[in-house]
């Protein structure tokens, strides 16, 4: 697991947050919100489901701020998975179909990340990276979709043109060795 | 496919695949019941999720619109923390018969209605109310709505139909007392009234906390919950 880093800023508003302060919670916004907000669109490339979602993820950090274990990850970390698994969760609920009318208009990812992200990017970040740049690259592109989108084995499949079972087999080929990587 | 390399464990797969979202609704439910069933696959999904993380950071921020945040003060309800609720739970989970720390909770309880202000009975019908209950997660895995002038419970359950049949969810209501009294059991994917008794309806008001736990077959066969608590969440008027 990569370390966590000694000082996390957004730290110590959790607690604050689980007693009810809603000033707190403001600050978290400010400094979070338009990650989120980036995150959500990603996935739904809907503006309007995606505000729902994000008010959805911040009424969920008011409630569950209690469950945050500072020990275990980052409070990005933590907030940045509650919106990826609602803006999914989101999708999936438009249907088996929801991927149809995203497929002209994204491609799959080219595997390279933006330069500006490479710049800021952390320790941890440029770990994944470099194990995501030892995958071949279709791999690769694959799981960066997988993951930037969210969509499902059978949406990835269908773009690709491909059998879901040779998608499916690379995905979970590409993680493993990723595992590897990230524990050498 | 010729590059025919070692594979992951089933559950190691899952979990990964959990964490990368590729699933589909229904496994996405089943999944996160694993999680809520078994700690050891709640724990590879997490690391999952931390493996998998720092690709986030490769997301540009874009502002979100001016007026979300006022939507989101408007909605956020007083502080309704779960973990008091949670605690409860995992005691009654263990414990059939009331001991001192029920005595403390109860006592602070107490302090805490003393000091709101005197219910007053009116004719005026009680508004209706409804919870979100949700995973760890932040997943809703049910709905429930209390309809004060039926005397009942409407509860629909998000889990898909024919998932996990080898155990049963049970909803429990968790009044200001903090001992979970049972409505039933809900089939995945199923929605549907619960009757309540009148000594259960008192209980049932705003605020007071809803959960479902994951049960043998048929339902606990405790007093109080024996199971995980899958989902939580609170009554609040709608």
């Amino acid at each position: 697991m990569p370390a966590i880093s000694a000082h996390d800023p957004l730290a110590e508003l959790l607690p604050r947050i689980a007693s009810g302060d809603r000033d707190a919670l403001q600050q978290l916004y400010e400094a979070s919100s338009a990650k989120l907000f980036g995150v959500c669109l990603r996935i739904l490339s809907d503006r309007e489901e995606s505000e729902d979602v994000l008010q959805e993820v911040y009424l969920t950090i008011w409630r569950r701020a209690d469950r945050f274990d500072a020990g275990r990850a980052s409070v990005m970390t933590w907030i940045s998975t509650i919106a990826r698994n609602r803006a999914i969760d989101r999708l999936r609920a438009r249907g088996p179909l929801a991927y149809a009318d995203q497929i002209d208009e994204m491609e799959i990812e080219d595997g390279a990340p933006r330069a500006e992200a490479l710049l800021e990017a952390s320790q941890d970040s440029a770990a994944l990276n470099q194990c995501l740049s030892e995958l071949d690259e279709r791999t690769a592109g694959v799981i960066r979709t997988a993951f930037y989108e969210g969509v499902t084995y059978e949406a990835l499949a269908k773009r690709l043109d491909t059998p879901l079972g040779t998608v499916k087999s690379w995905i979970r080929r590409g993680l493993l060795k990723l595992k590897g990587c990230l524990e050498r | 496919m010729s590059d025919i390399g070692p594979e992951m464990p089933e559950d190691d797969a899952l979990a990964a695949e959990h964490a990368l979202g590729v699933l589909t609704a229904r496994e996405r439910a089943a999944a996160e019941l694993r999680m809520a069933r078994e700690p050891d696959f709640a724990a590879k999904v997490e690391a999952w999720r931390e493996r998998l993380a720092p690709l986030a950071e490769g997301v540009a921020p874009v502002a979100a619109p001016a007026g979300l945040w006022p939507r989101i003060v408007r909605s956020l309800p007083a502080n309704d923390n779960q973990v008091g609720v949670l605690r409860r739970m995992k005691f009654w989970r263990g414990a059939t018969m009331g001991s001192l720390s029920l005595a403390v909770a109860s006592l602070a309880m107490v302090a805490v209605l003393a000091t709101r202000p005197p219910q007053v009975i009116s004719p005026v019908p009680a508004p209706m109310m409804n919870a979100r209950l949700m995973t760890n997660g932040g997943q809703p895995l049910f709905l429930a709505a209390y309809d004060p002038e039926r005397k009942s419970v409407l509860v629909a359950s998000l889990v898909p139909p024919g998932t996990d049949p080898n155990h049963s969810h049970e909803l429990w209501l968790i009044p200001a007392d903090g001992k979970p009294r049972s409505l039933g059991l809900v089939e995945p994917g199923a929605s549907k009234s619960m009757p309540i008794s009148d000594e259960m309806a008192a209980m049932a008001t705003e605020g007071a906390s809803m959960a479902v736990t994951v049960e043998p077959a048929g339902g606990s066969l405790l007093d109080g919950p024996s199971g995980p608590v899958a989902a939580v969440g609170k009554l609040a008027r709608i």
